[in-house]
Order: structure tokens, then sequence, then C-alpha cells
């Protein structure tokens, strides 16, 4: 890859003395030899600026010799009468040899630059990650010491119903917790690049299904409406991370919309890929904030309750262009909410026909 | 409690989770042995002959599906693997390695009971009790291979019939897609997963009430599937 790049200089410092030759060749019978000096000179410059250090020398000594060679008197030889021609070589290689230590200084300050943005990127994030841990992390923990201490110092005085209460708020404040730290984590390695995709035959109706069992106490208060065509292809991806992509925008609504509201789940087929759909009818998103809420640790403003939106869908989008798809969401008519996001197709898999005689 | 007495290993290295789970069990009547490590595990399962154990897939000494294949060597009794959620490919491992369930860390007790009850129920009645199968409006008779739902004869291929009788092997628990495909298709076809997509669905359009949220032929993603019979 390094070796075409650098190829690719010398072959232009080629071009560029070639067009030079051909441009002092049309100049010749009206211009002075030191103006044709000048187009060479300009051919090396061009080469200087654009490309490294080696093509910039090979440009300034092919321009010498092709210029020595075809305009310098005695012409069609490489004897030099004039010893001022010699000073022309002499500026041309210099001008070589400076302009391409200027611009990799330039080039060098340009990654180093570029290296401090990013340094200054992963630090926000890293802020905004301990923001957002210490946040969602505090309340449950909060309720997991004081219920469970409780329970464990005046247990016998309570009445069982409390205890119940109390005991059943610790579980669910642990599971919580727990799936936003995996969350967390997951977001990480999405960014690090540390997740593998591991490809198989999948299809999006199974992925419904089981992202709808998984969640389905906490979307027991909802009207979960599944609309899948009966022909759905499969799709190739890792179904686990689709799952979890799936999940994410289905615990959203959950959180996010109050209970009774009705929510779809939808598949279309198109040409090259498949649209899903998780469709709220609660309203509430400005338009301003479709694109914000796929922002990393951005929380909701949508009636202020739950928190770590952002993780979620931001997850979501990761895993999505993981798999070379897109998610967004928008506006429907009726005043919802869609989350859309979309998964390739592949050609679909062949499968032998079963023979009456197995 | 039909299962009363029953004895469960539990090999588990953190004490706190082996303390709820001796709870938990405990107050179900089970016999609770408790290993720390994954060799004593081995000798305990040998020692005390349980009805079934519980392993995590992540001790100290020796790794979870050593653990599996080592009891599976010379026992068939039900394994229950404990595993976090960042292992799921050794989870996958365990269940190939012979393990015949799975709950992920963190898990309600209630979760983890009715995988130890469906287990114990499936080593006392094995494979060839459950020759006719009931779920939902469905009755599929693998011996006679006849299927009906609601009242109506249902035809199933024999491929559709191999399947199902492969997942009612190991009712209620989950089979996966590798095991599934390896028993029905045969090793060669073993990596060969849209098979199992395109058959579940035509066995789910035959035999669910509802084929898009099935009640009893439950995918397990990233797994496999699950037959979870009327209980």
């Amino acid at each position: 890859m390094k070796d075409r790049s650098r190829l690719v200089g010398y072959a232009w410092a080629l071009v560029a003395v070639g067009a030079a030759t051909l441009a002092g060749l049309g100049m010749q019978p009206r211009f002075d030899v030191v103006n044709i000096a000048m187009v060479y000179l300009l051919a090396v410059v061009v080469i200087a600026l654009r490309y490294t250090r080696g093509p910039a020398i090979a440009t300034a000594v092919l321009a010498v010799a092709a210029f020595d060679y075809l305009f310098v008197p005695p012409r069609g030889t490489f004897t030099v009468e004039d010893v001022q021609y010699l000073l022309t070589f002499a500026i041309m290689l210099a001008v070589a040899l400076i302009i391409s230590r200027l611009v990799e200084s330039v080039r060098r300050q340009a990654a180093k630059q570029a290296s401090l943005a990013i340094e200054a990127e992963t630090e926000r994030i890293r802020s905004a990650l301990l923001a957002s841990i210490s946040h969602d992390l505090r309340t449950p923990l909060a309720v997991m010491a004081g219920a469970s201490s409780s329970l464990a110092e005046s247990g016998e005085r309570l009445d069982p119903a409390e205890r119940r209460a109390l005991a059943t708020s610790v579980f669910r404040q642990a599971r919580d917790l727990s799936e936003h730290v995996a969350k967390v984590l997951q977001m990480t390695r999405l960014e690090t690049g540390a997740i593998r995709i591991d490809r198989d035959w999948a299809s999006v109706g199974e992925i419904v299904e089981s992202v709808l069992a998984r969640l389905a106490e906490r979307l027991a208060s909802h009207r979960v409406i599944v609309e899948l065509p009966d022909d759905l292809p499969l799709v190739r991806v890792d179904a686990t991370l689709v799952e979890q992509a799936l999940g994410n925008l289905l615990e959203n609504c959950a959180k996010h919309t109050s209970a009774d509201t009705v929510v779809r789940v939808r598949a279309q087929p198109r040409a090259s890929d498949i649209v899903v759909t998780v469709e709220d009818y609660a309203g509430g998103v400005s338009d301003c904030e479709f694109e914000r809420l796929f922002a990393k640790f951005h929380h909701g403003t949508v009636e202020g309750a739950g928190g770590g939106v952002g993780l979620g869908l931001a997850i979501c989008r990761a895993i999505v262009r993981l798999h070379g798809g897109q998610a967004w969401a928008e506006r429907v008519p009726g005043g919802g909410t869609a989350f859309r996001f979309t998964l390739p197709l592949e050609a679909a898999p062949t499968i032998p026909p079963e023979t009456v005689a197995d | 409690m039909s299962d009363a007495r029953s004895t469960v290993l539990v090999v588990e290295d953190e004490p706190e989770i082996r303390r709820f789970l001796r709870a938990a069990l405990g107050v179900e009547g089970y016999r609770v042995v408790e290993s720390a490590t994954g060799r004593r595990g081995c000798i305990d399962a040998g020692t005390h002959k349980p009805d079934l154990a519980i392993v995590d897939l992540a001790l100290p000494d020796l790794d979870g599906v050593e653990v599996i294949r080592r009891i599976r060597a010379w026992s068939p009794m039900p394994i229950i693997v404990l595993s976090a959620r960042i292992q799921e490919r050794s989870k996958i491992d365990a269940l190939d390695a012979g393990a015949d369930d799975y709950v992920t860390k963190p898990f309600a007790v209630g979760e983890l009971l009715a995988r130890v009850r469906a287990a114990l129920r499936h080593a006392v009645r094995p494979a060839s009790g459950g020759l006719v199968l009931h779920f939902g409006d469905a009755i599929v008779d693998l011996e006679q291979r006849r299927a009906s739902r609601t009242g109506h004869e249902v035809h199933l291929t024999p491929v559709e019939f191999r399947l199902l009788a492969t997942l009612a092997k190991h009712a209620g628990m989950v089979v996966t897609h590798r095991q599934l495909l390896t028993e029905v298709w045969g090793p060669a076809h073993a990596s060969d997963t849209h098979y199992l997509r395109i058959y579940m669905k035509q066995l789910r359009d035959k035999l669910e009430r509802d084929p898009v949220r099935p009640a009893h032929l439950m995918t397990e993603t990233g797994i496999g599937y699950r037959l979870v019979p009327t209980a």
C-alpha cells in the first residue's frame, strides 16, 4: 500500500517533467531559455508540494537532465558550456529539498493536531461516561442499600406485603443496574471496535419474538402490535446483536411512554434491505430532538423519566452500522415517533427440497 | 413436592452466590452439595451422586466447560450452567458439551428453579416417555407421525417430524443450533442455520396459535430453540 503510493509519486514526477518539457518545446521559439528553466522549476515545486522528498528530488534531477539535454547549448548533449547553468541546476535541487521539508513538517503538524482532537474527544466521552454512570448508578444503589438494610435490620417487624415490596424493589433495581452496566460496557466495546460480529442466517420474525419474550414484563402494560409479512426474507446478521438493537428501541418505548400506549413493531422488505420499525403513538419528541436522541449520553427530555435513553439508542445505531445499515427516528402521522433501522439483504440461501422417501 | 430430597450439586466459587442458591434450593426441599472449585465439583459429582448439577462457567481452577465434559463422560445427570452475559460463546460451548440448560447472571431465583424442575422432570421421564406431545392447541404423536391442531389434522413433513422429535427429547430445555442440525440433517450440515430458520417457521405456522408470537416453539436468539410444553 505504502510502496504503491510512493510509486505514484515517482510516476507523477515523470509526468510533471514530461509536461514541463512539452511546454518548454512550445515556448522555445519565442521565450528565453531562463523562462523555460522557470517552467521546470514549477514542476519541481508542484511535485514537492504534493509528494514526499523522493519524488521531489527525482523531479529536480529529471528536470535538470531534460533541461540540459534539450535546451542548454550545446543542445542534444549533457555538456554544459556556460557555468551559470550549474547554478540553475543547484537552485532547482535546493527548491525541491526546501519545499519537501516544509511540506513534511506541515503534514506532521496536521497529524499531531488530529491526534490531539481524537484525544480530546476520547476525554469528553470518558467524562460523559463517568457522569452517566454516577447518575444512573447512584439512585438504584441508594434504593438497594436502603431497602435491603431495612429488611436485614427490621424484617420481622415489617408486615409481609411490605417485606415483599422491599425485596422486589431490590431485585428490580439490581436488574436494571446490571442492564445499565452491561450497556455501558457494550457501548465501550462497540466504540473501541472490540466487538466481532458473528454473522449467520437469522429470521427477523424470530428476533422480534425473542425480544418481546425477554421484555414481556416491562411491556406488559403497553399494547404491542406485531406486523410482519409472511414472506420476510432471512438476513445474514449477528442475531444476538440485532436482538439488542431492537430490544433497546422497545425498552425505550416501555420507559418513556405511558401505560396503554400502542407500540407497533414492523418489518418491511425493500429492494436491498429490510426496514425494521418500532412506532409508538405517544407523541412528544420535537423535530430537533430526533438526531440528538441517538447521541451517546443524551438523556431524553421526553417526560423526564428513566434516563440513559441515549445509550440504548447509540448502541442500537452502532450495532446497525456494524451491519451496514442505518438507524434513525422520525415523526409519524398521528403524533407518534418511529424508530427505524435497516438490515441489508443478501442473496437468499438455498435449501434442498425434501424428498418423500426421507 | 415431587422432586423432594433430590440432591443438587452446586459448583460455584463465589460464596455469596452459593449462599442464596443454598437458601433458595433448600426452601424447595432439595439437598444441596456445594463445591467451590471445578476439580472439587468433579469429585463431588462422583461421590455424592447428585440428581442434577448447577455449574458456574467462570471457575478459578478449571473451565466450566471442562467440568461439564468430565461429568458428561460418565453421567447423564442434568446440568444447568450459570453464565455471565459476556460469556455468550462459552455458554454455547457448554451446551454443545452436554449441558442441558443455562441461566444468565444476574438471574431471578424463580427462573433458575423453573429450569431445575424442568431438567429433573426430564431426567425422571426421558425421551421415550413423551411420544405424544401436547402443547397449546396442538397434539403431535411422534410414533404414529400424526399431528393435529384444534382437532384438525395437520400434515407435517418427515423433516418437520424429526425436528419436533429432537426438540421434544429435550422438552423444556434449550437445544443448540448445532445439536438440532446434527441430529436432523447430519453432521455435514452442522452450520446450515438457515435450514432451522425455515423449518421452525413452517412448524410454527402449522402448530402455533399465533405463529408470530409463539408460546411453545421458542427461539433462544444466538443459541437455539426450546420446546415449552403445556404445563
